[in-house]
């Protein structure tokens, strides 16, 4: 349909008002929420980060792109009351306790929002605790930790000795990241998957959830 | 003695390049216009919100030990424990660019205005780190005033939170410094607020005592290496 196509463009654009009139117009030609959702905006958001990945753009332009997709998500929302919106996944993100660095994590939660996941952001300075609460609450599969200070590392390795102790590792599984984060010790505290940035963070978040 | 130090807005702007690379973007880049517009607004109001503000506080080694010790909780080894005890000049300090804006950038995100939001949290994190070096510069002049420098030596600046030192070395560090009086506190988790506040130890000593092999336990895991980067400034300067 034209109109998806256009949405589609528009948000690769990070044109928001352009995203919001066409998908308003979408509705009102009663074209299904789950087509506009999936057919225009988050077609539209694949494409942008499949450029953002290929260094064709550049974070700026991703995130232009993403308010574009909350604007047009902003409108379908109420029309998925009945059926809930449909989802790739539930993850739970946040900067672990001792660390108020969060433009990182922030940024995979725009980013993960905008392809498709449902994500419940915890904030920073986030206890081990916590993570797993929500988690368990929520019924999320994933949880996304994040750090910057290197001092704060050893709380990533404590979320997942956690999960262990609740017999819960496999279950729920762990991705984590921050700048001084490393594959390495991914692997060694038994983090099911690092990733390196806000745009591989989908990447692995998509992998871990498709896993059985 | 507690000491005020007026840091000038204007003088910790930083370099587009710099803040560009913290978004991720190479030096070698072809920068489209609309990125350079959102990098010049964000600077924009940077210059309008920001209100850089530090304190700085001598103290003598025997001090600092008790500090940087802390809570018992530093790496069984780190850089900075066979660093300070070479200095004859150790300062603390603290710094804020005050909480207005911390406050634009959190409503720009809550507006979904993520390029923009994202952009000035650049500017305002490079700008904090920039405000560490004119602490630094601001120290070692006043001791080259007083001919208290050498040619091969340097003042740097180490943060609780990095290389081993535990950030609830913060606990000890704000009962000697207390930089509540420029409006910034720490939480339970030794946490400031506000966020663009940067806190530490000023260090002047010979270039040499600075640099070190990156091969504590804690580097291991370490991706980022900037001790890297401090340590070629250092041989650059």
């Amino acid at each position: 349909m034209e109109i998806l196509n256009e949405i589609s463009q528009q948000l690769q654009n990070g044109n928001d008002e352009k995203v919001f009139e066409l998908t308003e117009s979408a509705i009102e030609k009663n074209i299904k929420p789950k087509l506009i959702l999936y057919e225009g905006l988050i077609s539209g958001m694949n494409v942008v980060g499949g450029q953002f990945r290929k260094h064709e753009i550049f974070l700026p332009d991703v995130l232009l792109a993403a308010k574009a997709m909350y604007a047009g998500m902003e409108l379908l929302k109420p029309h998925f009351i009945k059926e809930k919106m449909p989802t790739l996944g539930k993850i739970v993100i946040g900067t672990v306790q001792g660390d108020l660095h969060d433009l990182g994590k922030n940024l995979v939660g725009i980013m993960l929002k905008g392809t498709g996941f449902e994500v419940i952001d915890l904030g920073k300075d986030v206890p081990p605790e916590k993570f797993i609460e929500t988690a368990i609450d929520e019924g999320a599969k994933l949880i996304g930790m994040s750090a910057l200070l290197t001092t704060t590392l050893p709380v990533m390795k404590e979320v997942i000795h956690l999960l262990k102790e609740k017999n819960l590792l496999g279950e729920i599984k762990t991705i984590i990241g921050g700048a001084p984060v490393s594959k390495e010790f991914a692997e060694e505290i038994g983090a099911n998957a690092f990733a390196f940035d806000a745009s591989n963070s989908v990447i692995v978040a998509k992998e871990l959830i498709e896993e059985k | 003695m507690i000491q005020r130090v007026p840091i000038n807005v204007n003088d910790i702007i930083p370099a587009s390049r710099d803040v560009l690379n913290h978004q991720g973007i190479s030096e070698n880049s072809v920068i489209p216009d609309h990125i350079i517009s959102l990098f010049e607004d964000a600077v924009v109001v940077f210059k309008l919100k920001a209100k850089p503000i530090a304190i700085i506080k001598k103290v003598t080694v025997k001090e600092f030990d008790i500090i940087f010790r802390g809570e018992g909780k530093n790496a069984d080894e780190a850089p900075l424990e066979n660093i300070y005890p070479h200095s004859g000049n150790l300062a603390l300090f603290a710094l804020t660019l005050g909480n207005e804006i911390v406050e634009i950038i959190n409503d720009l995100f809550n507006k979904n205005d993520f390029a923009p939001g994202a952009m000035l949290d650049s500017v305002a994190s490079m700008a904090a780190d920039k405000s560490v070096e004119i602490l630094e510069n601001y120290i070692f002049n006043n001791l080259s005033e007083r001919n208290l420098t050498k040619n091969d030596s340097i003042v740097l600046g180490y943060s609780p939170g990095y290389c081993g030192w535990d950030l609830s070395g913060q606990k000890k560090l704000f009962q000697h410094l207390n930089p509540g009086k420029i409006g910034i506190t720490i939480n339970e988790s030794f946490l400031m607020t506000p966020l663009k506040s940067v806190s530490g130890v000023l260090v002047h000593s010979d270039k040499e005592i600075h640099i070190f092999e990156s091969s504590f336990t804690f580097c291991r895991y370490c991706k980022n290496k900037t001790c890297y980067e401090r340590m070629e400034k250092i041989l650059e300067h």
